[in-house]
């Protein structure tokens, strides 16, 4: 039995998703179940736009960032400076932060990681440093931003229904936008000579090298591409709740879950791990108080760790 | 560590039967089977690929198999976990020697030694006498080890700051610290000089005389394997495909076969 | 006595005031056992545990409530929530510890935070965002450290004899250094043991320590298990300081600050630990000499800035930190 799961482990996995939410249609109604999942959805859209850049610098790289997270915050932040101190539209926000946050995602390749790469640094080495990093990304947004709640000139009231379901304009919004960059980012990890690329130096950086790739500048290009969608990311999540200095922090465990669900490296796993994991998490609800959502998102991830360490979609890696 | 049971010289200490092992739809073990008797020096060989570096690891727990037997003087001893099968006295060293470079010589060597009530947590608590007096006497053998293979005046050095060749003798020292009853050796001659190669050899024919130590060996040198081995195990494929004297097996048309025609 | 010509007013009077040294140095000793317990795990076994505050937590949370809700005394409730802290060591370390370095740090940070945010959540049992202090019935008001105040009580009580107005946190002060130096000769000692050897070993090359017969598992476990203890002992600490045990203080920040502690200090040694603590947190709180133009809560922010400073910067120009030795750095790669 173990064996037949080993070997389909996304269907299996699957399999044990329909079931639950098959048990959960009986128990509570499909409307509830819809809601919900309608729910989870906008939030998965930001957990899956975190995860795609960070597992692709994870799996190139070794680099287990923990600033990722503050990527997030970052870009919400520029966000708010060009929606809501400007006054420009929030389309224009968010190409300034995605751009802010690609350009900080470069120049930390620039100034750490590759320099640290070239002394032979170890990957607690970098972790501590990533920690760093996030630390001054953390005080520069309180610095200049404070401890207060600020909100993102967004719709918050109004809302659409359709099929008896209701979504708020706001989050309609992050999903279309989220999805369609999703899908626009999986078309061109899937079929790009770029995409090729990261996913040949993914699977193995060395390999790669010696296979001609000009390894450096797909580098570069993953860091301006993780940076630009962590950027969306934050912004979409500002949109969806509101900026406040932790924001970073308390994205990074659920997006790293995202990560290590979909196997590290795997840009298509950490995109549906992402997705999927939001709308559990918002299904959680109908059968816990919504106070625990985040405690059962971390405890996923722990038991998925402890079960399927390469996650549901990745490869048995020893190192 | 147990007391290793009486075997007759010649009797099998090491049986191996129909292990197999997939890697996704690959089957790098493919129904492997060998013996190694005891007292004996066997050399494990075959072209690249051939599947020996997981039978080695299967053999002695660092890979965990689909199928097949290990028994280790009668025991069975598949899929158990490495630090178990090392205890009952099958120690392997490692292709690319794994000293430990930031400890000293001499505590490479009393790491490896068996039964040390000091390593026990609860010993060391409540039975401190005992654990000084072994560590006492495992420094003593310790060092006695050392001046076998002329290593001795390097005792107190980092392992890190000994030449390659010196932590390949050191890792062999080290394993027979642990009073192994069967030594397992992966590509012993790997990246060392002759010279240093011949003395190594040396070494282990002067255990198997001296001591009784039974040795299975992977190896490419076939110079070595030649006049070094009592018995030649050749794999290809995943399976065993020779077994015999290492004359007999040079001449066999499916090693030859093995080696210049469809492996890689 | 400040210097006011300048626009940076420095004042002096904080250097000189036993209340300030005496708040750095109680914060300072609780980040020394929990990092001593940090320096066992990564320094010597090379296990990546970022899960200290997890501990803390458990231990602190542990004691409040068999204080507060079972009704024990507090010398009970101590020795029974330490045990309990490694008890949830062990419960987490067995399924885990066989995980790859990267995957394991990050299991235990999550580990951690599910324990907070249970602690926050659980409001029965841990009073959620309230926290733990007292217990009222009716007129009558329990606290969890009743006990430790009427120690700490007599201990001033005979500290008047010579000194007319005792600093209030010297009793928590000493013990908490009494406690830092025992802990420091014992982990010293248990290094030079056959079994500090095989941790080391462990660290170095799991691989050829399983070869050579050690159940590497166990090891590992033993030593996320001592860490454990010392974690809850911190987590006491930190619970009679603030006077009350409450979610914030259990944060991630906590763990990532006891790194900063650990790699300022030094892989591989314990009195690096200490060192490395007092520095810190005098750098940290002597935030408040300089008296910038800046509000309260440009302060908190600078701290942060400090901290990410000195581990960006330790990592990139001084790995080893002051007392580490350089090879020490190289871990599991």
């Amino acid at each position: 039995m173990k064996d037949f799961f080993d070997a389909r482990p996304a269907a299996a996995a699957f399999g044990v998703l329909g079931l639950i939410v098959l048990a959960l249609v009986v128990a509570e109604g499909l409307h509830d179940v819809a809601q919900a999942s309608l729910n989870g959805l906008t939030l998965g859209t930001v957990y899956a736009l975190g995860a795609v850049g960070l597992t692709l610098v994870y799996g190139i790289l070794r680099l287990v960032n923990f600033a990722h997270g503050d990527f997030l915050a970052f870009g919400a932040y520029i966000a708010y400076l060009v929606n809501v101190t400007w006054g420009l539209p929030l389309a224009a926000a968010i190409v300034f932060a995605m751009a802010a946050t690609a350009l900080l995602g470069l120049a930390s390749e620039r100034l750490m990681w590759g320099p640290m790469r070239e002394k032979g640094a170890g990957w607690l080495q970098l972790l501590l440093m990533t920690i760093g990093l996030a630390f001054v990304i953390r005080s520069a947004i309180q610095w200049f931003w404070g401890n207060e709640i600020r909100t993102l000139d967004v719709n918050v009231t109004d809302s659409v229904e359709f099929l008896g379901l209701r979504i708020g304009q706001t989050e309609l919004m992050v999903v279309v936008v989220g999805i369609a960059v999703l899908v626009a980012v999986g078309l061109v990890v899937r079929f790009s000579l770029l995409g090729k690329r990261m996913r040949a130096l993914s699977d193995s950086l060395s390999l790669a090298e010696t296979a001609g790739i000009d390894t450096r500048r797909v580098i570069l290009y993953t860091w301006l591409f993780a940076g630009a969608l962590a950027g969306l990311a934050g912004v979409l999540s500002g949109a969806l709740t509101n900026l406040r200095p932790e924001l970073g922090f308390e994205l990074l465990l659920p997006i790293f879950a995202a990560v290590i669900l979909g196997g590290i490296g795997n840009p298509f796993g950490a995109l549906s791990a992402g997705l999927v994991l939001g709308v559990v998490i918002e299904l959680s609800t109908l059968v816990v108080e919504p106070r625990w959502k985040l405690t059962f998102g971390f405890l996923a991830l722990i038991i998925a760790l402890v079960i399927r360490p390469q996650g549901i979609f990745g490869q048995a890696r020893t190192t | 560590m147990t007391e290793p049971a009486q075997q007759a010289q010649g009797a099998p200490l090491l049986q191996v039967e129909g292990v197999v092992k997939r890697f996704g739809g690959i089957r790098a073990v493919d129904g492997a089977g060998f013996e190694v008797a005891t007292g004996s020096m066997t050399a494990l060989i075959g072209p690249n690929g051939a599947g020996k570096t997981t039978l080695f690891n299967a053999i002695t727990g660092f890979q965990r198999v689909d199928r097949g037997s290990v028994r280790l003087a009668g025991e069975e001893v598949l899929n158990l976990p490495a630090y178990a099968i090392a205890r009952r006295g099958m120690v392997r060293t490692f292709q690319i020697t794994k000293a430990l470079e930031a400890m000293p010589v001499i505590d490479n060597m009393m790491l490896a030694a068996p039964d040390q009530p000091g390593e026990r947590f609860r010993s060391l608590v409540f039975h401190p006498r005992a654990a000084r007096q072994r560590e006492r006497e495992v420094r003593a053998q310790a060092m006695e080890v050392l001046e076998f293979f002329h290593l001795a005046e390097h005792a107190d050095a980092y392992a890190g700051t000994l030449s390659g060749g010196q932590r390949k003798l050191l890792e062999l020292a080290r394993a027979l610290m642990t009073e192994p009853r069967l030594l397992l050796l992966d590509e012993p001659m790997a990246g060392i000089n002759p010279s240093l190669g011949r003395r190594l050899l040396e070494y282990l024919q002067r255990l198997r005389a001296e001591q009784g130590t039974t040795i299975l060996y992977v190896e490419h040198d076939m110079e070595v394997v030649m006049n070094h081995s009592d018995l030649v195990v050749v794999m290809a494929e995943g399976r065993t495909i020779a077994v015999g004297a290492p004359q007999a097996v040079r001449e066999d048309p499916a090693v030859i076969d093995a080696y210049l025609g469809g492996a890689a | 006595m400040s210097v006011s010509a300048l626009p940076l007013a420095v004042t002096f009077e904080a250097f000189t005031d036993v209340g300030f040294w005496s708040g750095v140095l109680v914060v300072a000793g609780i980040y020394a056992v929990v990092t001593l317990g940090l320096q066992l795990n990564v320094g010597f076994t090379g296990i990546v545990n970022f899960g200290q505050a997890g501990f803390m937590a458990v231990g602190g949370y542990s004691m409040a409530i068999l204080v507060l809700e079972a009704g024990l005394s507090f010398w009970l409730a101590l020795p029974i929530a330490v045990l309990v802290t490694m008890g949830f060591g062990l419960l987490i370390g067995l399924p885990s510890l066989r995980l790859r370095g990267d995957y394991f740090a990050i299991v235990t940070l999550a580990m951690a935070e599910v324990v907070r945010l249970v602690a926050q959540n659980a409001r029965d049992l841990t009073g959620g965002n309230k926290g733990l202090y007292c217990e009222f019935e009716g007129v009558n008001q329990t606290c969890f450290d009743d006990a430790w105040r009427s120690v700490s009580d007599s201990m001033l009580g005979f500290f008047e004899s010579f000194w007319s107005d005792p600093e209030p946190l010297l009793p928590l002060l000493i013990v908490i250094w009494v406690t830092v130096a025992i802990g420091v000769v014992a982990l010293t000692y248990l290094q030079g043991t056959p079994w500090g050897r095989v941790l080391r070993a462990v660290r170095e090359d799991e691989d050829a320590t399983r070869a050579l017969g050690k159940n590497t598992l166990l090891y590992k476990l033993q030593s996320l298990m001592i860490s454990a203890l010392l974690g809850a002992l911190a987590g006491f600490f930190l619970a009679l300081f603030l006077a009350t045990i409450h979610p914030d203080d259990y944060e991630p920040i906590v763990t990532f600050f006891a790194f900063g502690v650990l790699i300022l200090g030094g892989l591989a040694n314990y009195k690096g630990v200490v060192v490395g603590a007092i520095l810190l947190w005098t750098l940290l709180e002597g935030t408040r000499f300089v008296e910038l133009p800046i509000s309260e809560e440009k302060t908190a922010a600078l701290r942060f800035a400090i901290v990410g400073a000195v581990l960006i910067g330790l990592m990139a120009f001084r790995p080893q930190g002051l007392f580490g030795k350089r090879e020490e750095m190289v871990l599991g790669d």
